[in-house]
């Protein structure tokens, strides 16, 4: 099978490892399509959201990016088995394409005319999002499988953003959903829906979505080899009427399903 | 009648200019106003993944919102309509001094020794007010002093001031705020229509309104059995109340848009739809009315899914909420953020909260924290300053939903349940 990875930007580890543990279950990408990083939209986004000081820390860390052996710094020290190949240590997706051999494109808008044609010339039969624009119809219908995408929130209870946080402030299961994507947020077939058994142990938000991120990783392998062998058929969602879409948490709810954690994990402890 | 038009907006600009002229001290805090939106205007980024952080605490820019009001407070005890960065303080403004009698005994009732101050300021808003009253029990229309106020009664200005009668007899039991409040609620029963809308010389611009839902909220106050009022009176206020909310109720499309705002000469601004979304629910809520509240809940989710998309909402619409104007109605946004947070109240879905509590943040980082009295604390009309909804100008309705909306924003916060660590039993 034939699968192209779409990537944020080409210092996403989700999209590193994401690679790698599709060349683990035996399907080596033929192409990665990544968004610029540093363009002048996020720049000014990170410039607003987080002032100058940080904006320009941002914008150096893509500028220069490290080089050597250094290990660097790594987000999600969760995905370190796929980030590791010996010795060596993918800091981008385009070391792993190196490694793996397959081209890695980098484009501004994954909608734009020029992405499309990109995708198009790789041919795939499956498309593997793990991040960058809400995708449009000429994207979503290039590969014969569609595009995958792993939403961390179970679907159709908890779809968009802030999921995890989401999940537990609204007392749903924490959890992760495998399905195709369509042109609603989160609205397409269901392939595989997983409840998250740890996050009880999690202490933080952080380190939630860290887990739940490595648990999908290694999940969409095995959902892709089930499709391959048609094992797997996307099933589509229920109560598409119900406008389930959750937004950008703010951060007194954020803080509040911290506090959450942190209670779960003192009952956890005492009893 | 474009003559007459014309020459009342060269007039109008004129006293404006006029008003610069003979206060040229105002010229420093207009020109860093318009640099300072300019500048904001070019640097910002709004979209669905953007997202203010808290930079200003709630209850510091309460207190600031506050101060203006009180600051606007004339000699004769109303409140200004608004301070223009031309021209000053405008004179009392009777409608906007009624509804923002709650405001200020809400404040007293958080506000600690402030409160006392605010308790004052409602006192003396309401005693002016009873002085406006007609023979017929109506309010008058416009600015005090001004044409219009002699000509004619207004069926939303008696509305709007029955809201703070309404509350004054609760907290004070003046039996004279009782009176005029019954008096009121009488001619509004008694010039409605017989399909529950008000039309005619005492609406404005002589027709229907679907905003006039705000009034349907005061009459449904003030025939609220609990607030012991006279119980034989009562009936007549719900009913009224009741028919102008089934008139209303009416006019909401599918698509969560309502028709009959009808501002000839002005387009549709959020202000108002936001009027007839606040007075339906409100309405609702009072007269247990769930069929008000979904169909108010349909528009606010509507609105929300925009706002969440663009980190704010247009200062106004073209039907079916297509095509909104470039500029913010920054009353408008507080009045929306209000509605979220009752709709949150109702029907405890997180996301009404959450779309307030970021609303809130980009309506907090527009409120300025220096300048003269006028501007410190201060609602704009629009954002940019210089916005097609009461341009140039900081408008004491807008003071009263932004307060209103922090108000209720720290009794949503207090509300949930403390964190579950608080309470955990510990074994050992």
């Amino acid at each position: 099978m034939r699968i192209v990875i779409l990537a944020s930007s080409v210092y996403s580890e989700t999209s590193c490892a994401m690679a790698v543990r599709l060349a683990e279950v035996g399907y080596i990408p033929v192409g990665g399509l990544a968004l610029s990083s540093l363009n002048r939209a996020t720049l000014l986004r990170k410039f607003a959201q987080w002032g100058p000081r940080e904006a320009l820390r941002y914008a150096r860390s893509k500028l220069i990016p490290q080089t050597g052996t250094a290990p660097g710094r790594m987000q999600n020290k969760l995905l370190e088995p796929w980030l590791k190949a010996g010795e060596q240590r993918f800091r981008n997706l385009k070391e792993v394409a190196r490694f793996y051999r397959f081209p890695v494109a980098v484009c501004r808008d994954q909608n734009a005319a020029a992405s499309v044609s990109r995708l198009r010339v790789w041919a795939p039969d499956l498309i593997v999002f793990t991040g960058g624009n809400i995708l449009r119809k000429a994207v979503l219908s290039v590969a014969r499988l569609g595009v995958l995408n792993l939403h961390l929130g179970l679907l159709p209870e908890i779809r968009g953003m802030s999921s995890p946080e989401w999940s537990l402030l609204s007392n749903v299961p924490v959890g992760v959903t495998i399905h195709s994507m369509d042109e609603g947020i989160d609205t397409g077939p269901i392939l595989r829906r997983l409840e998250f058994p740890d996050a009880k142990q999690c202490r933080s938000r952080a380190e939630l979505r860290n887990r739940l991120i490595a648990f999908g990783v290694e999940q969409i392998g095995n959902v892709i080899s089930d499709l391959d062998r048609g094992l797997l058929a996307p099933t589509p969602q229920p109560d598409q009427d119900v406008d389930t879409q959750c937004f950008v948490m703010h951060e007194w709810l954020q803080a509040r399903a911290d506090g959450l954690l942190t209670g779960r994990l003192t009952r956890a402890t005492h009893e | 009648m474009a003559r007459d038009k014309a020459s009342s907006k060269i007039a109008k600009a004129a006293t404006e200019i006029g008003g610069l002229l003979r206060a040229p001290a105002r010229v420093i805090p207009l020109l860093r106003k318009l640099g300072r939106d300019s500048f904001r205007l070019t640097f910002e980024q709004r979209h669905l993944y953007s997202y203010a952080s808290t930079q200003r605490e709630s209850a510091e820019v309460l207190n600031s919102v506050l101060r203006w009001i009180l600051d606007a407070q004339r000699p004769d005890g109303g409140i200004a309509a608004y301070y223009s960065l031309l021209t000053g303080y405008s004179e009392s403004y009777p409608e906007v001094t009624g509804y923002i009698v709650p405001t200020l005994y809400d404040f007293a009732g958080v506000g600690g020794d402030k409160g006392a101050v605010a308790r004052a300021s409602a006192e003396r808003a309401m005693l002016w007010l009873l002085s406006l009253q007609m023979q017929t029990g109506a309010f008058p229309a416009g600015l005090h002093g001004s044409p219009d106020e002699r000509a004619q009664p207004s069926v939303f200005n008696t509305g709007q001031i029955l809201q703070g009668l309404v509350r004054a007899y609760r907290e004070t039991n003046n039996p004279e705020a009782r009176n005029a409040a019954m008096r009121a609620g009488d001619w509004l029963v008694a010039v409605q229509q017989a399909d529950g809308c008000w039309s005619g010389p005492s609406a404005y611009q002589h027709v229907p309104h679907t905003y006039y839902s705000m009034v349907a909220w005061a009459l449904a106050e003030l025939g609220e059995p609990s607030r012991a009022w006279d119980s034989q009176r009562e009936r007549p206020y719900r009913n009224a109340a009741e028919k102008s909310l089934d008139w209303a109720l009416s006019h909401f499309r599918p698509s969560g848009w309502i028709d009959g705002i009808k501002l000839r000469g002005h387009p549709t601004y959020l202000h108002f739809i936001a009027y007839v979304l606040q007075g339906a629910l409100e309405t609702g809520v009072l007269l247990r009315r769930n069929d008000a509240i979904d169909a108010v809940a349909k528009s606010a989710w509507v609105l929300l899914r925009k706002f969440e998309a663009n980190k704010f909402l247009p200062g106004a619409y073209e039907p079916d909420f297509k095509a909104g104007h470039r500029f913010t109605c920054l009353t408008g946004n507080a009045q929306m953020s209000c509605i979220w947070l009752r709709l949150f109240e109702v029907t405890n879905d997180l996301r009404y909260l959450n779309a307030a509590l970021k609303m809130n943040e980009m309506l907090k980082g527009l409120i300025p924290s220096r300048g003269p009295a006028g501007m410190i604390g201060g609602v704009s009309g629009s954002y940019p300053i210089w916005g097609r909804y009461q341009p140039l100008r900081f408008i004491s309705w807008g003071s009263k939903f932004l307060a209103d909306d922090l108000l209720l924003e720290q009794r949503m916060k207090q509300s949930l349940p403390a964190e579950e660590v608080e309470v955990l039993p510990c074994a050992s």
